[in-house]
């Protein structure tokens, strides 16, 4: 009897081997999750986001399986949610706290820094309506603060 | 008065410029790990060895920015690595060192987290290295 394989926890394919985005993306989550709570978080999001990074003119898919990732280089299709924001943007994103009922805290630091930054179009994410549970979820995925 | 890039010179007058910067003291606190910079070789730019820089960094404070092997770089809590033309391009504000972080032109090492925690501390310090005066070898 052969061993069970092992499925890594973040998987990616070979355009996001070579992207120094889509390893610190991968990274930083991985190091994320190793929090209980938002283990369960990542345990639990079914969804696909695609980040494009507007200054690097460079884009990744993250495919969230229900405990699995995996990251290909570009925009994929189906994709539920789309980040578009230059590297900055995107890197705040790991800096929002997390506040009342685990929820991303939008009126102080990062936060606030963010909605300002979609208000003068810097960061833009398309399809909030009717994935603001599996954002919300992603948020403190990607989130360094807190649990 | 300029100062030979990445010399013992420039590395005083990097420290001061970042103890003088209320930016980065706001920005860093908290924050108490060793930074190590590895500057890679470019003879064609008249930069012919590989060379470390090590900081370290404590609260918002510089206790001490001074030249050292790319080993003694590496063996710091943190490493960011790259050719001598990318930090020139850093040091001149060609290249945003959090772009060439996700670009990877600039290659970092150490927990993750902590750095986007701290980005706008890397930022700042950025910052300081534009505001020292520096004779570069090639121009």
């Amino acid at each position: 009897m052969g061993s069970p394989s092992i499925r890594p926890l973040i998987a990616y394919d070979a355009a996001a081997h070579r992207s120094q985005l889509a390893k610190m993306l991968g990274e930083l989550i991985e190091a994320n999750v190793t929090g209980e709570e938002r283990r369960r978080d990542f345990d639990r999001l079914l969804t696909r986001v695609g980040v494009h990074v507007t200054d690097l003119g460079e884009s990744v898919t993250m495919s969230f399986q229900g405990g699995h990732l995996f990251i290909q280089g570009g925009l994929a299709p189906d994709r539920a949610l789309t980040i578009h924001g230059d590297s900055e943007t995107v890197l705040m994103l790991g800096n929002v706290e997390i506040g009342f009922a685990r929820t991303p805290n939008l009126l102080t630091g990062a936060g606030r820094e963010l909605v300002w930054r979609m208000v003068q179009g810097r960061l833009r994410v398309e399809g909030v309506s009717g994935n603001l549970t599996a954002l919300t979820q992603l948020t403190r995925i990607f989130s360094v603060h807190g649990q | 008065m300029s100062y030979p890039a990445f010399s013992a010179e420039w590395a005083d007058a990097f420290k001061d410029e970042i103890n003088r910067s209320d930016g980065y003291r706001k920005a860093a606190k908290g924050w108490k790990w060793t930074v190590g910079l590895v500057v890679e070789a470019e003879p064609d730019h008249g930069f012919p060895e590989t060379r470390g820089l090590v900081l370290d960094l404590f609260d918002g404070e510089a206790r001490r920015v001074e030249p050292g092997s790319a080993d003694a770089a590496r063996a710091c809590d943190f490493t960011i690595s790259a050719s001598y033309s990318r930090w020139k391009q850093v040091a001149t504000k060609q290249l945003d060192a959090v772009r060439g972080m996700l670009s990877g032109k600039l290659k970092v090492r150490g927990n993750l987290p902590t750095i986007v925690r701290y980005t706008k501390a890397s930022q700042e310090l950025t910052n300081c290295t534009t505001r020292v005066p520096v004779a570069w070898p090639d121009d």
